[in-house]
């Protein structure tokens, strides 16, 4: 385009100026945090000390949490992994019955926060109240629990039940878009069904499958909501929950902060090789799915076996989606906690409380819409102009908002909280610490990445032609854009927008170590109201959040397929 | 030509959408407390039913004064405290916890205002040192709560607790959290020798997470049985949760302090509030909820079993507070290597 090398020549154009925008609103957010952290891991006193880094790293506290943040996330990774695989072949390539509908109430656990998950499972599973365990322990008359959910077995159990989507999805479009006729002509040159899977099906998928399990460890590492309910009291730390708890004992220390620090630091280094080890996995493994043409993969007949899989399927469904949540709300309705789950028991009045007198909690909720609304809107529209930058303006400089557009995608959460107490608490001339101010900064850097994935997508498929068309023709600029480019992004705007919302408002891993008295989150009122022993409000609360969680996304199935229409 | 436009549109609307979130930001503000309004801040351990009841009373004999409080735990409170004064200005105006320590700490920093209350001659004075930089508010103690589903037998003694009908099952909060807990291990260490932990930790005791969560954990049957605080707990047995609060002879008696911020704007109405707390109103109030109270004039209702404030600070177990303050973050670190079970 013409206009390109004139604003190269003008030197100080308007171009330069929007890419220096990026460029602030990236460092400023997500890359200067991150450096804060770095820094204060590495440096004591202005001195570069990497050996006190390792004497950190080495106390047996932040070793153990280490340890068990590995031992946690490989655990949940092998079971997401086995059950997201299973559960995408299923839906894909058999003839299970109802598949469609199958496969849309696999992706319904994405829509559980897991630690309200893990609320419920503390009411199931705990070893001498936990409902099942009391039923199994009267049943069979005995005092050994079926279950302790206080373990690595237990939180790890959890994390699978809620995370194993991020498999499942990422495989269930691997298997939907691999070429049938290798399997064809394998099966015409002879060889039988295992043979096939293991040297066709397999290597095909094992990209996509990888490259999930990457992902929920990623996840699971810095996961802080399932291991904070469930693992704290029994002592099991990891790498989140013991920042949480060092930035929370310490009335801010340096000792506790340096500590933060290191772990953060940890993650971040973990969470770069993870996505480096993506990156590396998907790029081999592209040129052997074919995408956007649509075949039909050959489908396995079940046979005597598709009812009975039918029924798994649905029973691990009720077991760990409806039973939770019936017990969520079924807890939320009675007066304290410890009383049988009768009808006579239950009442709305928790409901009530929560909604029209309590101020912490009808607060909360108000807190966390506007948070999520604000959030929503700043990054949307800030990734639209990044990604604007990143895809289509050619300018000098764009190299380093390409890489500094990379970060936020590989930032986890703890590390933007504990980033932004470091640079937003006064040591540099701003000092929004305990308002809700800091928790909105801390959402933009933590969703940046939504919003750049979701609007460059959608500026990618706007080609240059049609405004040159439009341009030709004799509109105005601002009519083409207006007309042209607008609409055909509005999509990826108004999906961002969603990605960003929803997630905000059960957000917990950032605001927890963020808030204050006034500024607590519906996730942060749950989880505070856990631990101050109101079990019965916060599971009230928690039943609260479950209902807007799912009217939000039914307004965007709405959306999105008007969209689509 | 054709970017530049663009450009210009998209750096227009993220403007706009920067004042938006502005606006949006404003009204959040608004719930917060503001530290120039003239309003009262009181930071505050003690639950939201007690202090709600408290504030609206005070409000209502002082129509001119708007109260706002912050309800959490004290450790929490003084971490936020710690982090204001950083910043330089300390927000809170009141200050009321159970945490007596922190407030011989605060009194050694300067930040408490002096005043001797009126009220100071009618209340029942736990603290020797009496200077006007605190006064206690309330006399908080502790009991052993049994879950009466599993435990028949309700414990009489402090070393009942060590009976085979409670293993797996005692809880005390964590000394870090909450400063009812660390009074109450302060005391019982002294008494008692450390070994008294010891041996709790071989009958099955564990730290809960939190002095309110321990309870629920009880009245669920997770516990048998706990060490818990006793208006939270009484709230509790009201909602019909099945446990019951059972007090050994050498009780816990944990005053609740409350004091002034020196840099307080609203001194008056600071005042005001410390001398309505220590009221017979107030009081009452207090008592009413099943903790004791600082006055004798008020009445306790017999069903929570209390002694008056006289008998129980009798009863109480003596702890000298100028010595745990030294040795406090020694206390919670031996009290957390013994009990808490780190993996």
């Amino acid at each position: 385009m013409a206009s390109g090398t004139i604003k190269k020549d003008s030197g100080f154009g308007i171009a330069q100026v929007i890419l220096f925008i990026s460029i602030a609103i990236l460092v400023i957010f997500v890359a200067w945090p991150v450096l804060l952290i770095l820094f204060n891991a590495f440096f004591v006193d202005g001195k570069f000390n990497s050996m006190d880094f390792y004497k950190v790293l080495t106390e047996p506290e932040t070793f153990q949490a280490l340890i068990n943040s590995l031992i946690i996330a490989s655990m949940t990774t092998v079971g997401s992994t086995i059950v997201g695989t299973f559960f995408a072949w299923l839906v894909t390539r058999t003839d299970l019955p109802y598949k469609t509908f199958m496969k849309s109430l696999f992706l319904v656990p994405f829509m559980l926060p897991s630690f309200i998950g893990a609320l419920a499972w503390k009411m199931l599973l705990s070893p001498h109240s936990g409902y099942i365990n009391k039923w199994f322990m009267s049943a069979f008359n005995t005092t050994e629990p079926l279950f302790d959910i206080y373990t690595y077995h237990g939180i790890s159990c959890v994390e699978v039940m809620y995370l194993f989507p991020f498999v499942f999805i990422q495989v269930c479009g691997a298997l939907e878009r691999m070429d049938p006729t290798l399997e064809e002509s394998a099966r015409i040159s002879g060889a039988g069904l295992f043979t096939i899977t293991r040297k066709i099906t397999i290597p095909l998928v094992l990209p996509s499958i990888m490259s999930g399990a990457l992902l929920i460890m990623l996840y699971s590492m810095a996961h802080f909501g399932t291991v904070a309910v469930l693992g704290i009291e029994q002592g099991i730390y990891n790498i989140p929950t013991l920042i949480y708890e060092k930035i929370h004992e310490s009335a801010g220390s340096f000792a506790s902060i340096r500590t933060g620090t290191v772990l953060a630091t940890v993650l971040i280094v973990s969470a770069a090789c993870i996505i480096w080890a993506q990156q590396k996995v998907l790029s081999k493994g592209h040129y052997q799915i074919i995408g956007g043409k649509s075949f039909r993969p050959m489908e396995l007949k079940l046979r005597g076996l598709r009812y009975p899989l039918l029924f798994f399927c649905l029973a691990y469904i009720g077991f760990t989606i409806v039973l939770p949540t019936v017990v969520i709300f079924m807890v939320g309705g009675v007066e304290t906690y410890g009383l049988p789950l009768t009808w006579e028991n239950l009442s709305l009045n928790n409901y009530k409380y929560i909604l029209l007198e309590d101020d912490v909690t009808s607060d909360a909720i108000f807190i966390s819409d506007t948070l999520g609304l604000a959030a929503a809107f700043i990054t949307m529209f800030a990734g639209v102009m990044i990604s604007y930058v990143i895809v289509k303006m050619k300018v000098r400089g764009k190299g380093i908002l390409e890489f500094l557009g990379m970060l936020p995608f590989s930032v986890p959460g703890s590390v933007i909280a504990l980033g932004v107490i470091l640079a937003w608490s006064g040591q540099f001339g701003i000092n929004i610490y305990n308002t809700v101010w800091i928790i909105l900064v801390s959402y933009i850097a933590r969703y940046m990445a939504f919003s750049l994935k979701a609007n460059s997508a959608a500026l990618e498929q706007v080609h240059d032609s049609l405004m040159e068309a439009s341009r030709s023709c004799g509109a105005s600029m601002w009519q083409s854009l207006k007309d042209i480019v607008i609409p055909l992004v509005r999509p990826g705007m108004i999906s961002a927008f969603f990605l960003i919302f929803l997630p905000a408002l059960r957000e917990l891993t950032v605001s927890i170590m963020l808030y204050a008295p006034t500024t607590r989150t519906i996730g942060v009122a749950i989880y505070t109201l856990n631990e101050d022993g109101e079990t019965v409000m916060s599971t009230a609360l928690a039943g609260i959040a479950l209902i807007i969680i799912v009217l939000g996304q039914m307004f965007i199935n709405h959306l999105t397929k008007k969209a689509s229409e | 030509m054709l970017k530049k436009t663009s450009i210009v549109a998209m750096a227009c609307v993220l403007a706009g959408s920067m004042l938006f979130a502005g606006c949006g930001g404003g009204e959040k503000k608004a719930a917060a407390p503001k530290a120039d309004g003239n309003k009262l801040i009181i930071y505050t351990s003690m639950k939201e039913s007690l202090i709600k009841g408290i504030v609206t009373g005070f409000e209502k004999k002082n129509p001119g004064i708007k109260v706002d409080y912050q309800s959490a735990g004290a450790g929490k409170l003084m971490a936020k405290i710690a982090a204001e004064r950083q910043s330089g200005k300390i927000l809170a105006d009141v200050i009321w916890t159970s945490e007596v320590p922190d407030f011989y700490k605060m009194k050694k920093e300067g930040i408490l205002a002096n005043y001797k209350s009126p009220v100071f001659k009618e209340i029942v004075n736990p603290f020797d040192d009496y200077d006007g930089s605190f006064h206690a508010a309330r006399l908080g103690t502790l009991g052993i709560i049994i879950n009466t589903d599993k435990v028949k037998t309700a414990p009489t003694q402090w070393s009942d607790l060590n009976n085979p009908d409670l293993t797996n099952g005692r809880a005390v909060a964590p000394p870090a959290r909450s400063g009812t807990a660390y009074r109450a291990n302060a005391g019982r260490q002294t008494q008692f020798g450390p070994d008294f932990f010891k041996d709790l930790k071989a009958n099955g005791a564990r730290v809960g997470k939190g002095s309110g969560q321990v309870i629920d954990d009880t009245a669920s049957g997770e516990l048998s049985a706990s060490l818990a605080v006793d208006y939270i707990t009484n709230a509790k047995i009201a909602k019909g949760a099945h446990i019951k609060m059972c007090y050994p002879p050498e009780m816990l008696v944990v005053p609740s302090p409350v004091a002034i911020f020196k840099d307080s704007k609203q001194l008056d109405a600071a005042k005001k509030f410390v001398d309505y707390l220590l009221g017979a109103e107030a009081q009452q109030l207090v008592a009413n909820q099943g903790t004791i109270p600082v006055r004798e004039d008020v009445k306790i209702d017999p069903k929570f079993q209390l002694p008056s404030p006289k008998e129980a600070l009798k009863k109480g177990i003596k702890v000298n507070y100028l010595e745990i303050i030294d040795s406090k973050e020694k206390t919670v670190k031996e009290f957390s290597d013994l009990m808490q079970v780190k993996k």
